[in-house]
């Protein structure tokens, strides 16, 4: 695929920009993977393709950073992305009842995207949030302590947002 | 006890993070008395003075660190904030990152000045978007006034920082693993020697301090390391940001003197939530051993948990009451780090999934008593063979509960009816 295809003017501004941010042209790999996905909602193979001829770096380095880290996915995601933290403070304040509650209120497991694309639901470790258990961070936002009642309201107000 | 208001003293302020109101309360004149009145080699002294050692985990001595990259001539050379603050039951670091961001961008211009370094790097967790644009908007704030960029206020210091995401795993907290990760690979850790201050980032020399340790150091230069070395043990001294989480009625972040009791840490939290009754705590976050009950007066600090048998790490304090089922508390902290675990070395990356294996084993019901001994065994190898820190310290909930609540792990392998752990006896 050509780059025109794949990216518009502004889109490689911003990457040509992200990336003189470092001498260490590696450097810039992740902030570039992290651009891509906002822009893209995941990183495709010829998006990664690109991103390392770019920084002149081996394709494979790039795929194994990208599938290295937890945030990044290469695959399609839903729009919203609900993490639920399942590390102890959040376990013991009712974690696993907060994915059960979720697997069936939006009728999908653990990994898995609604029918409409709109969220997809995983398990994460700590996020930091532990003084708000149980704890979830949707997109990049974190919530907490939530219930099934919360988060009802929670996923509407989600609904409705790009 | 009191709470403290040094590091924590700006966060409650209104608009806290913008430089105008940092400016109002102390801000940036610590930097300014570093750069006009006095040398590298006197920063670093009131640091050393000031006995702080690493808020991060690991408690390495700041003012050591950075004299031995001060020692190294080889340019440029860097200062990196670990921001990646992953260990699970810490957030300390994000109450400076989101309410105080100059005060660490302030501490890394003194610590550059310091140890003569170049540029700064601020790796922060990718699970803290919103706080990774607070310091982008605090850096450029600095700039502006000039308090980062070439010449800071007139000096020869030409320094500043670029904020850089992680994107989720664990082992970026280690030092090592974070350089790599910032160079762009995956976060693996390297061998040490050679450490960073003299090998980091593309192989220069680098300084890797927390955030936590980076805030103090505005502090430091303002009132000096004497005052510093006066709060708390005064063996391992200063203000240390707790994150105390789990059953206690107000979880959150408290600024307390190091050494302060957990007994008063969790009255400082409200108490214990609903009135339980304690029954253990890990103080140093998921790679701790745990505390039992009759160690609950023992001072929160890198020397008095040693001397039990623990560690503070970023003092990421958890606590457990009488209902909490240990064994399970293990499995979960041993699920994380397996799933953590980057894999590099043998005893970490297959070790973790065979503790874990043999956890759930027991959790099912189908697990023997010698399998505590198998257990024993196999987190012996992983902390005498793992290629750094975090594995090495991965299995302490595993062998500490083992240690301190063997007959909840006996309850579940001869299937008795669970009262002994739901009173939290002790066998």
């Amino acid at each position: 695929m050509s780059v025109q295809e794949l990216f518009s003017d502004a889109e490689l501004k911003s990457i040509q920009e992200i990336a003189s941010r470092y001498e260490e042209p590696g450097s810039a790999l992740m902030p570039l993977l992290h651009y891509i996905q906002q822009i893209r909602g995941y990183l495709g193979e010829d998006e990664m393709a690109f991103i390392a001829d770019f920084l002149g770096i081996t394709r494979v380095r790039a795929y194994e950073v990208a599938t290295y880290y937890t945030l990044y996915y290469t695959k399609p995601k839903g729009r919203h992305i609900i993490q639920v933290c399942r590390n102890l403070s959040c376990t013991m304040a009712g974690a696993e009842g907060i994915v059960d509650f979720l697997k069936k209120e939006l009728e999908i497991e653990v990994g898995g995207t609604t029918a409409d694309g709109m969220f997809s639901l995983v398990e994460v470790e700590c996020i930091g949030s532990c003084d708000k258990a149980p704890a979830i961070m949707i997109d990049g936002d974190h919530h907490g302590p939530v219930t099934p009642e919360s988060l009802r309201e929670i996923l509407n107000t989600y609904r409705g947002k790009p | 006890m009191s709470e403290l208001k040094i590091l924590t003293k700006r966060a409650g302020l209104p608009d806290s993070v913008k430089i105008d109101t940092y400016l109002a309360n102390d801000g940036y004149k610590a930097l300014t008395k570093a750069l006009k009145e006095m040398t590298p080699a006197q920063v670093r002294d009131e640091v050393l003075k000031s006995k702080l050692r690493g808020r991060g985990g690991a408690g390495f001595a700041t003012g050591m660190k950075w004299d031995f990259a001060s020692k190294n001539t080889t340019k440029p050379k860097f200062i990196v904030c670990n921001a990646d603050e992953g260990e699970p039951g810490t957030f300390k670091d994000r109450v400076i990152l989101k309410f105080d961001p100059h005060a660490l961008l302030e501490g890394m211009a003194i610590a550059a000045f310091a140890v003569d370094a170049d540029h700064g790097y601020i790796y922060i967790r990718g699970e803290y978007p919103e706080e990774a644009q607070i310091l982008m908007d605090a850096v450029k704030e600095a700039e502006e006034r000039g308090y980062l960029g070439k010449n800071i206020l007139g000096s020869k210091l030409s320094f500043t920082i670029t904020v850089h995401r992680g994107a989720g795993a664990y082992v970026c907290g280690e030092e090592t693993a974070l350089i790599e990760s910032l160079e762009g690979s995956r976060g693996q850790s390297r061998i040490r020697p050679p450490f960073p201050v003299n090998s980091g980032y593309r192989k220069l020399p680098t300084v890797v301090n927390n955030v936590e340790s980076l805030s103090c150091v505005p502090h430091i230069v303002l009132n000096g390391g004497e005052w510093f070395a006066g709060i708390g043990n005064p063996e391992c001294p200063g203000p240390k940001l707790f994150s105390i989480s789990g059953a206690v009625e107000k979880p959150g972040v408290y600024e307390l003197p190091m050494g302060v009791p957990l007994r008063e840490l969790i009255e400082t939290a409200g108490g214990m939530k609903d009135g339980k009754a304690f029954k253990a705590a890990f103080p140093g976050g998921a790679s701790s051993s745990c505390m039992d009950a009759s160690e609950i007066d023992t001072g929160l600090d890198f020397n008095s948990l040693a001397a039990i048998g623990t560690m503070l790490g970023s003092g990421a304090v958890m606590i457990l009451d009488e209902t909490a089922d240990m064994v399970k508390a293990a499995y979960v902290l041993t699920r994380f780090f397996d799933h953590e675990s980057c894999g590099k070395c043998t005893p970490c990356r297959e070790g973790l999934t065979w503790v874990k294996q043999v956890m759930a084993g027991i959790l099912e019901g189908k697990g023997t008593e010698e399998d505590l001994d198998l257990l024993l065994d196999i987190c012996e190898q992983i902390q005498g063979a793992s290629f750094c820190g975090l594995g090495d310290a991965s299995v302490n909930c595993v062998t500490s509960t083992i240690r301190k609540f063997r007959g909840e792990y006996l309850n579940y392998i001869n299937k008795e009816p669970r009262v002994r752990a739901a009173s939290g006896e002790k066998s």
